[in-house]
């Protein structure tokens, strides 16, 4: 038999409703169902069910955001090198934007997985799945030079307040990575703010960076001038060398993080075509629109999609099943309605700049309205059977 | 012939698709009535054990309808009366004598039909153990004789998707077929008889009696999908159906006075391609499954079956088994495999680029978790109905709300179950929704 097999069966009992350590039996069993994929027994029909289960479907989520995090790791460093003036090679940006983002991570996920453990002994219900992905989410949100007790802090409240109180995982009316870096961001508005520290070696005193968003025309330049001049040419947003939050600023990893959700069909692709459409519509409209010279309202389709946490907010955030619509018509009015609100807070509101985190937040709660609607309307069509 | 195409329902390709060569199974020692694949009766038992009956003598009948009767399909000797939890009946089994011994009605010829007043016939029908054939939608109950259905389905094939090819059921028996037809005219002006399309090859001599050809994709020869996909208002959810191995016994009750006591079944073992048989009904479910490992899970459809006993015998209404292999042991990260030999209907592993004919084993492949909204259960539903929501009007005890998001056409095809990620039961709860819903109206 498989050694590490045995440790768990020899383990079992200490965890067991009698055994010493009965409080810890989530654990227990969550660490065992990652070695061992559980497979019991039908017991009622269907007899036969399909391979894929929620371990496999939160692991797909999180493989698309391999490119993403990688990519935050490779641009920290090389940002940070940038700022010290010094020009890294491939390996010591990445390893050195490793050092910073990790601990991040960890810390995230320590203290995520904490509150689950907690809850999930208390309730006596399993640990779910679910958090393998808030826990990745959340962190890529961050600027780099996040203080990690602000981390732990967000994670805290993104996983309390934004799912347990509703009753965890599949009752959350908010996504919980985005209820935590709300939090963040509305306590701390200096950490989060447009201008964000860029990690240094030594990130005492590091150097301030203007977000792409962040940038403002003077009279007389236009915007995509304005933002060419601090280094966000278009081509430098869409590959993501600039500064910013750390899963965000490529919006080609996005792209590939997309990619992989929607071919596996894990994302609901109407959510994300939904945006985009929402996006490009609503910033072809304050293009065409008179005396916005020098605005985000000016800076057109291409630099709304690259530029900011858009592209992942879409992508990750906002295709979160549970706190989306369930309906394929609501799930397209939902996407189109982050795009449009994303263009029309950044153009509405130049000192809040990153509008997409509020419009998935907002949007959120109007999806069961959306499915209310949609299924009146479903019901409607239905011939009645009663 | 109209042509249904209905676009969602499984489309994964199972092992097991039986062999269209028929082979005759030697007489069994025992036959059994079993009471478990009878939607909604309440037997009362009119036998006792060692009590001698004929062919055709009434074993239980339904308390809601006495008249409605389950007759013996053997000459012999009350074996046993098995009961369940809560004196539940299981089955009556008979031991059978050597000689076949009737009970005997007058025959009705073709010719006859019309000189049989419509009581009579409904009659005839329930004392000779013929009614229940037909059953009523939406709950699947036994047809209500005091109702006019306002349209009759004809399933050509069973519930499963390995049923017995109805070109085989159907073979050398084209007149009671078409005598059955002209029975259920009787009951209403509209009969539909609906095909499988990969069953119309076999179907040439009863071509012109075929008024839908249905899809290949499971469950859409389902009576109740058909009926969803057909159907124009309201009133017509209270159509009838009968499959047509109930048909032809039917017409050749009518015709002989006897009660006939043939069926045709098939059993599906991994990749073995068993023949069709041809054997007594309510046969041993061991003289049928022949040599299976005792870990294995035999349903009576791999989807939308009942596990069975292989001590007990095969039911009223089936006419196949499936036998599932023994599920292997947990499995070292299982969860991270690319998973080229693990169907799915999703496209989260490798096996989704291979298309070739897969057995599947009796185990969950995950575990139980809240539902995540992730819209599974509703792309492969085939009566579009959106599980999840009805599942949570169900929870939350709003069967009104249930109704009205369509809970009553289900067609109980087990996909949004076999679908779901999260391991939800879906299947079971809105079956059991419609049950309690059934039986209220009842009263
Ligand atoms: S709700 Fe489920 S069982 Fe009912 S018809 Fe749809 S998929 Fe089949
Ligand atoms: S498939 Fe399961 S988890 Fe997904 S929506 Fe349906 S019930 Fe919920």
């Amino acid at each position: 038999m498989n050694p590490i097999k045995k440790i768990f069966d020899l383990l079992e009992h200490d965890f067991s409703e009698s055994g010493n350590f009965a409080k810890l039996a989530p654990l227990f069993d969550a660490t065992k169902t990652f070695f061992f994929l559980p497979s019991p027994k039908t017991r009622i029909g269907p007899f036969i069910r399909d391979h894929l289960d929620l371990k496999r479907y939160m692991s797909v989520v999180l493989l698309s955001l391999m490119p993403v995090l990688f990519f935050g790791m490779y641009n920290t460093g090389f940002q940070s090198g940038l700022a010290r003036g010094e020009s890294l090679d491939f390996w010591s940006a990445f390893l050195s934007g490793a050092w910073v983002v990790m601990p991040i991570v960890i810390v995230s996920y320590a203290v995520g997985f904490f509150w689950e453990i907690l809850f999930a002994a208390i309730r006596r219900h399993p640990i779910s799945e679910g958090f393998l992905v808030t826990g990745m989410l959340f962190p890529l949100t961050l600027p780099p030079t996040i203080p990690l007790w602000q981390a732990a802090l967000g994670i805290s409240f993104g996983v309390v307040i934004g799912k347990e109180i509703f009753g965890g995982t599949g009752r959350n009316i908010l996504n919980p990575a985005l209820t935590a870096r709300a939090f963040v961001f509305f306590s701390y508005p200096v950490t989060m703010s447009g201008n964000v520290w860029v990690a240094g070696a030594n990130a005492v005193d590091g150097i301030t960076g203007a977000t792409a968003l962040a940038v403002t025309a003077d009279g007389g330049t236009s915007l995509t001038a304005a933002l060419a001049d601090q280094g966000f040419t278009l081509p430098h947003l869409f590959f993501g060398l600039v500064p910013g939050s750390i899963g965000e600023t490529s919006a080609l990893c996005c792209l590939i993080g997309a990619a992989i959700l929607t071919l596996t069909r894990i994302a609901n692709y109407r959510i994300i075509l939904g945006g985009m459409a929402g996006l490009i519509l609503t910033a072809l409209l304050t293009w065409l629109l008179p005396g916005t010279y020098g605005t985000w309202a000016d800076a057109g389709p291409l630099y709304h999609l690259c530029a900011g946490g858009f592209l992942f907010g879409i992508t990750f955030m906002a295709t979160d099943p549970v706190s989306a619509p369930g309906t394929n018509p609501g799930r397209w009015i939902f996407g189109f309605l982050i795009g449009f609100l994303t263009v029309i807070l950044r153009v509405a509101n130049p000192a809040f700049a990153e509008g997409v985190m509020l419009a998935i937040l907002f949007m959120n709660v109007f999806a069961p309205l959306l499915d209310h609607l949609v299924m009146k309307h479903r019901i409607s069509k239905r011939i009645p059977n009663v | 012939m109209e042509k249904i195409a209905p676009s969602k329902g499984f489309k994964l390709k199972l092992a097991g698709m039986p062999d269209t060569s028929v082979i005759r199974l030697s007489r069994p020692a025992t036959v059994g009535v079993s009471a478990l694949d009878i939607p909604h009766i309440r037997p009362k038992l009119l036998v006792k054990e060692k009590q001698a009956v004929k062919t055709g003598t009434p074993l239980f009948h339904d308390k809601r309808d006495p008249d409605i009767r389950y007759v013996s399909p053997g000459t012999g000797t009350v074996k046993q009366i098995r009961f369940g939890p809560r004196r539940r009946l299981v089955e009556v089994v008979i031991a059978l004598d050597g000689m076949d011994d009737f009970v005997e009605f007058d025959p009705v010829s073709p010719a006859d039909l019309n000189s049989l007043s419509d009581p009579d016939l409904t009659d005839r029908l329930k004392q000779g153990g013929m009614w229940q054939t037909l059953r009523q939608l939406p709950s699947r109950d036994t047809a209500d004789s005091r109702s006019t259905p306002p349209l009759i389905i004809v399933c050509l094939n069973g519930n499963d998707l390995f049923s017995p090819h109805p070109g085989r059921v159907l073979e050398d028996k084209i007149k009671p077929f078409e005598f059955g037809l002209a029975i259920l005219q009787r009951f209403s002006d509209r009969v539909i008889v609906a095909a499988r399309k990969s069953s119309m090859d076999r179907l040439e001599p009863v071509r012109h009696r075929i008024t839908h050809q249905v899809a290949d994709i499971y469950p859409a020869w389902d009576p109740g999908a058909i009926l969803y996909h057909i159907k124009t208002k309201a009133e017509e959810n209270q159509a009838w159906y009968i499959h047509v191995e109930g048909l032809i016994r039917m017409a050749r009750f009518l015709e002989t006075g006897r009660y006939p006591v043939e069926t045709m079944v098939t059993v599906t073992k991994g990749h073995d391609k068993k023949p069709h048989m041809i054997t007594r009904l309510g046969a041993p479910v061991r003289l049928l499954a022949g040599n299976f490992s005792p870990e294995s899970v035999i349903t009576t459809g791999q989807l939308n079956g009942r596990k069975v006993d292989p001590d007990t015998h095969l039911g009223f209404f089936e006419t196949t088994l499936n036998i599932l292999p023994d599920a292997p042991d947990d499995e070292m990260f299982g969860f991270l495999r690319p998973g080229l030999n693990k169907p799915t209907v999703s496209k989260t592993f490798l096996s989704c680029l291979v298309n070739k004919e897969v057995q599947l084993d009796g185990t969950l492949h995950g575990e139980e978790r809240a539902c995540i909204n992730c819209g599974y259960c509703e792309t492969i539903c085939p009566v579009d109905l959106m599980p999840s929501f009805i599942m949570k009007a169900l929870h939350g005890d709003d069967i009104e709300e249930a109704l009205q998001l369509g809970l009553l056409d289900c067609c109980r095809c087990g996909l949004c179950s076999f679908t779901c990620p999260s391991k939800i039961e879906l299947t079971q709860i809105l079956s059991l929704g419609m049950d309690t819903h059934h039986k209220d109206k009842q009263g």
